[in-house]
C-alpha cells in the first residue's frame, strides 16, 4: 500500500516538475480552428471549447493542485501543533484560552467559514492558503493537545522535568517527537480534504483564476459542456481522483506503519 | 361474465382517469427558466425576468408587433396625433380587468401618472415629458406633451406602463398588488411561488380571450442550464428558454423537440472605463477594438448563432446603421496604435460576474487576444450582486456587460449610453458633447429621413470615439415539444403566449 500510496504521490511530483516537457502544449494557447476536439492521437485527451488542449493542462494543473495541497497542509499543521503542544503542555488559562478558540473555528461548518473568509480578502490561491491556515490548525492542535496531555505524566516526562530540564526541551524535544505520529498520518488525509476543497473554491471562482490551468477550475469550465464534449470534464475529474487516492493509500500505510491504529 | 364486466368497468375507469389528466395537461404550458421574478409591479422593474412575465399579465396601449418592426394598437383601438405633436388622443377597446370591472380611460391615467410620479418608479425620467392627461369619457385619453418628442409613442409600448386596475391597486395596496396583481392581459397570476414557479391561468375576461388557446401558463424557475434543458428532453417541461448556445445543435437532433431562434435586440459589448489613466486615450480605445477578434468569440462562445456587432443600435432595429466605421481583426494595427499612444506597458482589470459561464468565455477570449498586442488583463471575478455597484461607482477598468432593448425607438438606449444621463453614460465616462447634442437633437426630430441621418451620424461618431467595444449580437434561443406551436418572443423579449397552442 505504502509503495502504491508514494509512487501515485511521486509520479505526480514528477509531472509537475517535468510540465514543460511532458506537455505536448502550451496549456493557455487557444486554437481557434480545433475547439471541442475528441480525444485523438495529436490530443489525447482532446481539446476544450477555447481549443486548448486537455491533456497539457491537466499536467500544468498538477503543479497547482499539488501545491494547494502541501501549502494547504503545512501551515496549519505547524499552527496546529504549536497551539495543541503549548496548551497540552501547560494547561490552565492557555489551554482554557485556546480551546475556546478552538471550539469558536468548529462552530461554523468549514466550508461556509472558508468561503467568507475568502471573500472578504479577494479571490485568488493566496486567500485560499491564509483561509487555510486560519480554519484547519484546529484538528491539528486538538490532537496534539490529547497526545501531550497523556505523555506529560509519562515517566520519561517526569524523569525529564526532575532533571532540571528547560520546558521548552521537554515539550519540543521529548513529548512532540512522540506526539506526532497521529498528525502524521491526519496530514495525508487532510491533504485529500484541503485538495478537494482547493478545487471547490476553483470550481465556485474564488481560487485559481483563469486562464491559469487547476483542476477544479477545469471542471467548473467545462460543466456546460458535459452532455457533448465528456472528455473536458473527465479528465481533470480523474485527476483529482487519483491524486487524492494517492494521499490516502500513503496515509493508510504510514498508519499500519506507525502504529497509530491500535 | 362478471369477471368482464369488472375488467370493463375497471377498464373505464382507467380510460376515464387518463382522459381527465389528458385533458387538464392539454392546455397548460410549462416554461423552464433560469430564476424566479421578483415583482408584478411594472413601474418598480426594469429586469428582462419580470418585464416577460408581466406582459402577459398586463396590457399597454400599444403594442409592439412579433416581428418588432411597428407599434400595433393594445388597448388603444386607435390614435391621433396633432400635428404640432403635442396632443394624442387614444380611443380604447372595451375591455375588462381580470377581476370583471371595466378597464377606462381613467385607469390608463392612472397608471401612465403613477410610471411618471410613483417614487416606485424606475422610469420616471422616460415619462416626465407626459404634461396633461385628460379623460372626456371613458374610452378617451387625450394625453398633452410638454414638448414633442418622437420616442414618445414607443415609450406607451414598454411593459413599465403597462395598464393597472386603479380601484385595486388603491384597494390591496402596492405590495399586496405587486405579488397578486389585477390586470387586462390574455393570463392572471393564480399561484406564485416565490423562487420556485408563477402559475398563470387564462384571463377569461381579457378582450379577446376567444383567441386563446392556452389554459395557463406556468413559469418555472430551473437555475442549472443543463438541468433545464434535460426538463424539456424528459417531457417535464413543454418549453425552455435561455439554451446555451453550446447545446443547440444537439437538442435539433432530438425528433421530440423544436428549437426556436428569434431575432432579438440582445447586443454584447464590452465596457470600457474612460476615466482610467490609458483607456482615457482614444489611441489605446482604439487598439483595443483592433486587437479583439469578434469572429473568434461569435464561434467559440455563441458556436456561431451570433453574429459580430458593428453599432450599439442592433442589426434590424429602428435606425441601425451599418456604415459608421466599424473596425476588423487587426493585430499589427493595434500594437503600432498602442506604439503611438506611449502609455508605457498597459495593465488592466477585467469584471466578470462570477458564475456566468458566457461572461466568463467572453474575458478568457479577450483576455488572451489582448495579451498578443501586450495588453495585461487580470480578471477579477465577483459576485453578481457586487458587479453593478462595481460598475456603478467606476471601480473597474473594463468588463463585459450586455442590453436588450425595452422600446422600440433607439432613443431610450441612445439616452443612456451616449446622452449623458446620471449614469456617467453607462458607466462609461465617455464624455462627447457634439454626440449628447445630437442625441438631444434626435430626440425633438419628428421627420423620420432626418432622424435616421442623425442617428447614422451619431453611431458613427461614437464608434471614431470608441465609446464602447460592441462584441456580437444574438439571437433568443428557446426550446420546446413538438406539438407546441407559436411559441415565442418579438425582439424586444415579449412572448406572444396568447397565440402559442399546445397540441398533445
Amino acid at each position: 500500500m505504502l509503495v502504491a500510496g508514494v509512487g501515485i504521490l511521486a509520479a505526480f511530483v514528477i509531472l509537475a516538475f517535468m510540465a514543460p516537457y511532458a506537455a505536448p502544449y502550451d496549456p493557455i494557447f487557444q486554437d481557434g480552428t480545433a475547439r471541442l476536439m475528441a480525444p485523438s492521437p495529436a490530443h489525447p485527451f482532446g481539446t476544450d471549447n477555447f481549443g486548448r488542449d486537455v491533456l497539457s493542462r491537466v499536467v500544468w494543473g498538477a503543479r497547482i493542485d499539488l501545491q494547494m495541497a502541501v501549502i494547504g497542509v503545512v501551515f496549519p499543521f505547524l499552527i496546529g501543533t504549536v497551539v495543541g503542544t503549548l496548551a497540552g503542555f501547560f494547561g490552565g488559562w492557555v489551554d482554557v484560552m485556546f480551546m475556546r478558540i478552538i471550539d469558536v473555528v468548529l462552530a461554523f461548518p468549514f466550508l461556509v467559514l472558508m468561503l467568507s473568509i475568502i471573500s472578504i480578502l479577494g479571490p485568488g490561491l493566496s486567500s485560499f492558503y491564509i483561509a487555510m491556515a486560519l480554519v484547519g490548525w484546529v484538528s491539528y492542535a486538538r490532537l496534539i493537545r490529547a497526545q501531550i496531555l497523556v505523555l506529560k505524566t509519562q515517566d520519561f516526562a517526569v524523569a525529564a522535568a526532575s532533571l532540571g530540564f528547560s520546558r521548552t526541551r521537554i515539550m519540543f524535544r521529548h513529548l512532540l517527537p512522540n506526539a506526532l505520529a497521529g498528525s502524521l498520518v491526519f496530514v495525508m488525509s487532510d491533504a485529500v480534504l484541503v485538495l478537494l476543497s482547493g478545487a471547490s473554491i476553483s470550481y465556485l471562482g474564488l481560487g485559481v483564476q483563469p486562464p491559469l490551468a487547476e483542476w477544479g477550475v477545469m471542471v467548473a469550465e467545462a460543466q456546460g459542456f458535459m452532455t457533448q464534449a465528456w472528455w473536458i470534464t473527465l479528465f481533470p475529474g480523474l485527476a483529482i481522483v487519483v491524486l487524492a487516492f494517492g494521499f490516502s493509500l500513503t496515509g493508510d500505510a504510514l498508519a499500519d506503519l506507525m502504529g497509530v491504529r491500535e | 361474465m362478471i369477471r368482464n364486466w369488472t375488467k370493463a368497468a375497471l377498464l373505464g375507469l382507467a380510460l376515464s382517469t387518463t382522459a381527465v389528466a389528458y385533458a387538464e395537461a392539454q392546455g397548460v404550458l410549462t416554461i423552464g427558466r433560469r430564476e424566479d421574478g421578483t415583482t408584478f409591479d411594472p413601474i418598480a422593474t426594469a429586469q428582462n425576468i419580470d418585464f416577460w412575465v408581466l406582459s402577459n399579465v398586463f396590457d399597454v396601449l400599444v403594442r409592439v408587433d412579433n416581428k418588432g418592426e411597428a407599434l400595433v394598437p393594445g388597448i388603444a383601438k386607435s390614435w391621433d396625433i396633432s400635428p404640432d405633436g403635442l396632443t394624442y388622443t387614444f380611443l380604447l377597446r372595451p375591455a375588462k380587468f381580470s377581476d370583471g370591472t371595466d378597464l377606462t380611460a381613467a385607469d390608463v391615467a392612472y397608471s401612465l401618472t403613477r410610471i411618471r410620479d410613483n417614487e416606485l418608479s424606475l422610469w420616471s425620467d422616460s415619462y416626465k415629458i407626459i404634461k396633461d392627461m385628460q379623460t372626456p369619457d371613458a374610452n378617451t385619453l387625450v394625453i398633452t406633451l410638454s414638448g414633442p418628442s418622437a420616442p414618445f409613442l414607443s415609450t406607451l409600448a414598454m411593459p413599465g406602463a403597462s395598464i393597472v386596475s386603479k380601484a385595486a391597486m388603491e384597494a390591496m395596496g402596492e405590495e399586496a398588488f405587486a405579488e397578486m396583481p389585477v390586470g387586462s392581459g390574455a393570463f392572471m397570476v393564480d399561484e406564485w411561488r416565490r423562487g420556485d414557479r408563477v402559475i398563470l391561468k387564462k384571463n377569461p375576461n381579457y378582450w379577446d380571450a376567444d383567441k386563446v388557446s392556452l389554459d395557463g401558463v406556468e413559469w418555472r424557475s430551473i437555475p442549472d442550464d443543463n438541468t433545464r434543458m434535460l426538463a424539456v428532453q424528459a417531457g417535464e417541461l413543454d418549453a425552455a428558454i435561455y439554451v446555451p448556445f453550446s447545446r443547440v445543435d444537439e437538442l435539433k437532433m432530438d425528433a421530440n423537440l423544436s428549437v426556436v431562434a428569434d431575432p432579438s435586440t440582445r447586443e454584447d459589448h464590452l465596457l470600457l472605463n474612460h476615466s482610467h489613466p490609458g483607456l482615457d486615450n482614444a489611441k489605446v480605445r482604439e487598439a483595443i477594438d483592433y486587437a479583439i477578434d469578434k469572429k473568434a468569440i461569435v464561434e467559440a462562445v455563441t458556436f456561431n448563432l451570433g453574429e459580430i456587432a458593428n453599432s450599439y443600435i442592433p442589426k434590424g432595429a429602428l435606425y441601425h446603421s451599418d456604415d459608421n466605421g466599424a473596425r476588423g481583426f487587426d493585430p499589427e494595427k493595434a500594437k503600432a496604435l498602442l506604439a503611438e499612444a506611449n502609455v508605457g506597458p498597459l495593465s488592466l482589470t477585467y469584471l466578470v460576474d462570477a458564475g456566468d459561464q458566457t461572461a466568463e468565455q467572453i474575458a478568457i477570449l479577450v483576455q488572451q487576444q489582448l495579451a498578443a498586442v501586450g495588453i495585461t488583463v487580470t480578471l477579477q471575478k465577483v459576485d453578481p450582486s457586487q458587479t453593478w455597484d462595481m460598475l456603478i461607482s467606476g471601480d473597474y477598468d473594463m468588463g463585459v456587460n450586455y442590453w436588450t432593448n425595452d422600446i422600440l425607438d433607439p432613443d431610450q438606449k441612445t439616452t443612456f449610453v451616449l446622452g449623458h444621463d446620471v449614469n456617467n453614460n453607462y458607466m462609461t465616462n465617455y464624455k462627447n458633447d457634439v454626440v449628447k447634442d445630437m442625441v438631444a437633437a434626435a430626440r425633438l426630430e419628428m421627420d423620420p429621413t432626418k432622424r435616421a441621418v442623425l442617428y447614422a451620424e451619431i453611431q458613427k461618431q461614437a464608434k471614431s470615439d470608441v465609446h464602447w467595444i460592441d462584441l456580437y449580437y444574438s439571437p433568443f434561443i428557446s426550446v420546446t415539444r413538438k406539438g407546441v406551436e407559436n411559441f415565442g418572443q418579438n425582439p424586444l423579449g415579449r412572448f406572444w403566449l396568447e397565440q402559442t397552442t399546445k397540441n398533445y
